[in-house]
């Protein structure tokens, strides 16, 4: 079946990449990730091989320059391949803040640091997230000062994907931190920080239920002297900028919960055809039927919206879409697709019974995995706000 | 060095089914592939135009949907695609085939190697190739694994059941290819999928080929394939028991029995 929302590049492209995908990631590379719960530096390498080290950077600083629905398409296709989300959150967050370096950084960063991205060479993430702060940034405690031509930077930040891979191989994050104090949101700059070997950086990291591969954890800052030219956009603008950064890995994150859910559900399938109860295959139940109906309805519907939603925000930079526009569509996918691939991987699990629960099956692993974006990249409550909000304008926001 | 490589869109074998009532295959709703020997063939044409020099044009017969196995071909390095997609095609057997090719090759000009999958999996006649040498009258090298061109030569290591034998003749030649057991076909990238949209790529019909209608398609082809369905397999399962130089004894009689041994 040729789908008409992707042009004949893209629908081979994607031919291309699951198959490349199935030898990339295999069973073997999911019990590491699993077992030292780190990707295997083989696995790194052939994702940069095979251009997927942010690729949405233009060709100058060697990215693949793909659009956002191009870079959703990687995310579904490896978020069937991977149930353990490790090499999708690997993929999604250095694609989409090294977008941000690309888009608003200077030309000195960009120069000295995007080649090495678009290589795989060393790392890029997003750090926001504080202890006591989460969705509510403008009160976050983080700050950051001019100072001796550059700044200087205090605070700490937790929920940090990549710290041990910033650490240790280089590179580091698009940071937020408030620079004018008394203007909440309004004063916060957007800024890189690069965490291997950068004096007053102390990283820790957290063990989590899933997405083993990939490290998280947080660090503090204690007196970090960044240098000028690792601003991002304007000082004090940083906000107004940064959603760009969200956005982009919400849409790929609802497409990387489709492809997810999606091949839960054919797994599911494979399995209630064959499986036999009382005389007959489970597939014959109409107790099987209707929930399998039910959810790869919900998973295909929000997964042709995702594609939707990263076009509109495609288009927004083409001066066809509004920013608010965006925005809203955005949310859609990122509130919906989590919530419901959760519900279709729990039913997959479910199927299965008994062996659902083992750590064997790739159901569980997948579940563990995709819980995590109810929240990554902004909040299921924060997605709800961003929709209402746009539908009852600014005059009743309710936050 | 000019490398003409064909190459053929066939269904998934992996994906086929049989259906249970009348034994034949479904093809519907089975997603379309590149026939895996003509990849490696592809590829190494594209290894050979590196080491020495030259342009390798990917050509095939197919309806419009094959444009996909070009459109690969391209991608995965090739500098011209060309489709022959015309309604006057279908049906064709092996022998009409071939001589559509040729007429395809003899348009093109000077071609100095051509490389051929050695069979197609739908298919698996492995026809096609030596038909089309016949028909072009230029030698032929089946079942390589391997080829090299040296001085207006090329030599290709075949690989026959037992042993392996080098072989080599005076260009232009055709060679059909077998793949290696260590072969893993090249996926492209993004980079390259997008490099291909900028190749020359044509689609050619009966009269651009300059073809003789009567040796075209269903009335050009002197065999039609009547029926195709699975072979019924009788299971048999025979216990030998006993100890184990008693079981080895008995299992080497009827391995040789069975004409395995």
């Amino acid at each position: 079946m040729e789908e008409w929302f992707f042009t004949e590049e893209q629908q081979m492209y994607r031919e291309s990449l699951r198959k490349h995908l199935a030898k990339l990631i295999t069973a073997k590379v999911v019990e590491h990730m699993e077992e030292t719960r780190e990707i295997p530096k083989e696995t790194i390498k052939g994702m940069a091989d095979f251009e997927l080290s942010c690729p949405l950077v233009s060709e100058e600083y060697g990215g693949a320059g793909i659009d956002l629905v191009t870079a959703g398409i990687i995310g579904e296709e490896i978020g069937r391949a991977d149930p353990t989300g490790s090499t999708a959150v690997y993929f999604l967050v250095p694609a989409a803040w090294s977008r941000m370096i690309f888009l608003y950084g200077t030309k000195k960063a960009k120069e000295e640091l995007l080649p090495q991205m678009t290589k795989g060479t060393i790392w890029c993430g997003i750090a926001t997230t504080e202890a006591d702060t989460g969705s509510d940034l403008g009160s976050m405690k983080t700050t950051i000062s001019p100072k001796d031509g550059g700044y200087l930077v205090k605070g700490a930040k937790t929920y940090i994907s990549g710290v041990r891979e910033a650490s240790t191989m280089g590179g580091g994050h698009v940071t937020l931190a408030r620079q004018t104090l008394d203007k909440g949101v309004r004063g916060c700059t957007l800024f890189y920080m690069p965490l291997k070997d950068t004096p007053g950086i102390k990283i820790f990291q957290d063990r989590e239920m899933g997405r083993e591969g990939i490290s998280t954890g947080g660090f503090h800052i204690d007196d970090v002297k960044i240098p000028k030219h690792y601003l991002i956009g304007e000082e004090n603008k940083g906000f107004y900028i940064v959603h760009e950064g969200y956005e982009a890995a919400r849409g790929i994150i609802a497409c990387v919960c489709s492809g997810a859910a999606l091949k839960a559900l054919e797994n599911a399938i494979a399995y209630v055809t064959e499986r036999k109860a009382f005389g007959q295959p489970l597939a014959r139940y109409q107790g099987i039927q209707f929930p399998l109906a039910e959810h790869w309805s919900r998973m295909m519907m929000v997964r042709d919206w995702a594609y939707k939603s990263l076009r509109i925000m495609q288009q927004e930079k083409e001066k066809k879409a509004t920013r608010f526009e965006s925005s809203q569509a955005i949310a859609m996918a990122k509130l919906w697709a989590p919530l419901w691939a959760f519900d279709a991987i729990n039913f997959a699990m479910q199927v299965q019974g008994a062996y659902g629960y083992s750590l064997e099956c790739t159901e569980q692993k997948s579940l563990r995995a995709i819980r995590s974006f109810g929240w990554a990249e902004g909040t299921s409550e924060v997605m709800r706000l961003i929709i209402a909000r746009e539908l009852l304008g600014k005059d009743h926001k309710g936050y | 060095m000019h490398i003409v490589v064909c190459v053929k869109q066939v269904p998934d074998t992996t994906e086929v089914k049989v259906n249970p009532e009348t034994g034949t295959l479904i093809r519907e709703g089975v997603p379309s592939v590149i026939n895996p020997f003509d990849q490696f063939a592809i590829e190494e044409g594209l290894r050979l135009r590196d080491k020495v020099g030259g342009e390798v044009t990917v050509i095939s017969m197919g309806p419009p949907q094959a444009k996909a196995v070009i459109q690969l071909g391209l991608a995965l390095g090739a500098d011209r695609g060309i489709l022959l997609t015309d309604r006057a095609f279908a049906g064709a057997d092996t022998l009409s085939t071939a001589y559509t090719l040729a007429k395809a090759i003899q348009k093109l000009g000077k071609v100095d190697l051509v490389l051929c999958g050695m069979q197609a999996v739908d298919g698996d006649t492995a026809q096609v190739g030596p038909g089309l040498a016949s028909t072009l009258k230029i030698p032929q090298i089946t079942y390589a694994e391997t080829v090299d061109v040296t001085e207006g030569k090329v030599r290709a290591r075949r690989t026959i059941e037992d042993y392996n034998e080098v072989v080599e003749t005076r260009l232009p030649a055709l060679c059909t290819m077998t793949t290696p057991s260590n072969f893993v076909p090249t996926d492209p990238p993004f980079s390259k999928i997008q490099k291909a949209k900028k190749k020359p790529y044509e689609e050619w019909t009966a009269n651009t080929i300059g073809a003789d209608p009567e040796k075209l398609g269903l009335k050009g082809s002197p065999t039609w394939v009547k029926k195709v369905y699975a072979a019924q397999t009788k299971e048999k399962a025979i216990i030998i028991k006993g100890s184990a130089d008693e079981t080895v004894a008995k299992l080497v009689e009827i391995l040789k029995k069975e004409h395995f041994l």
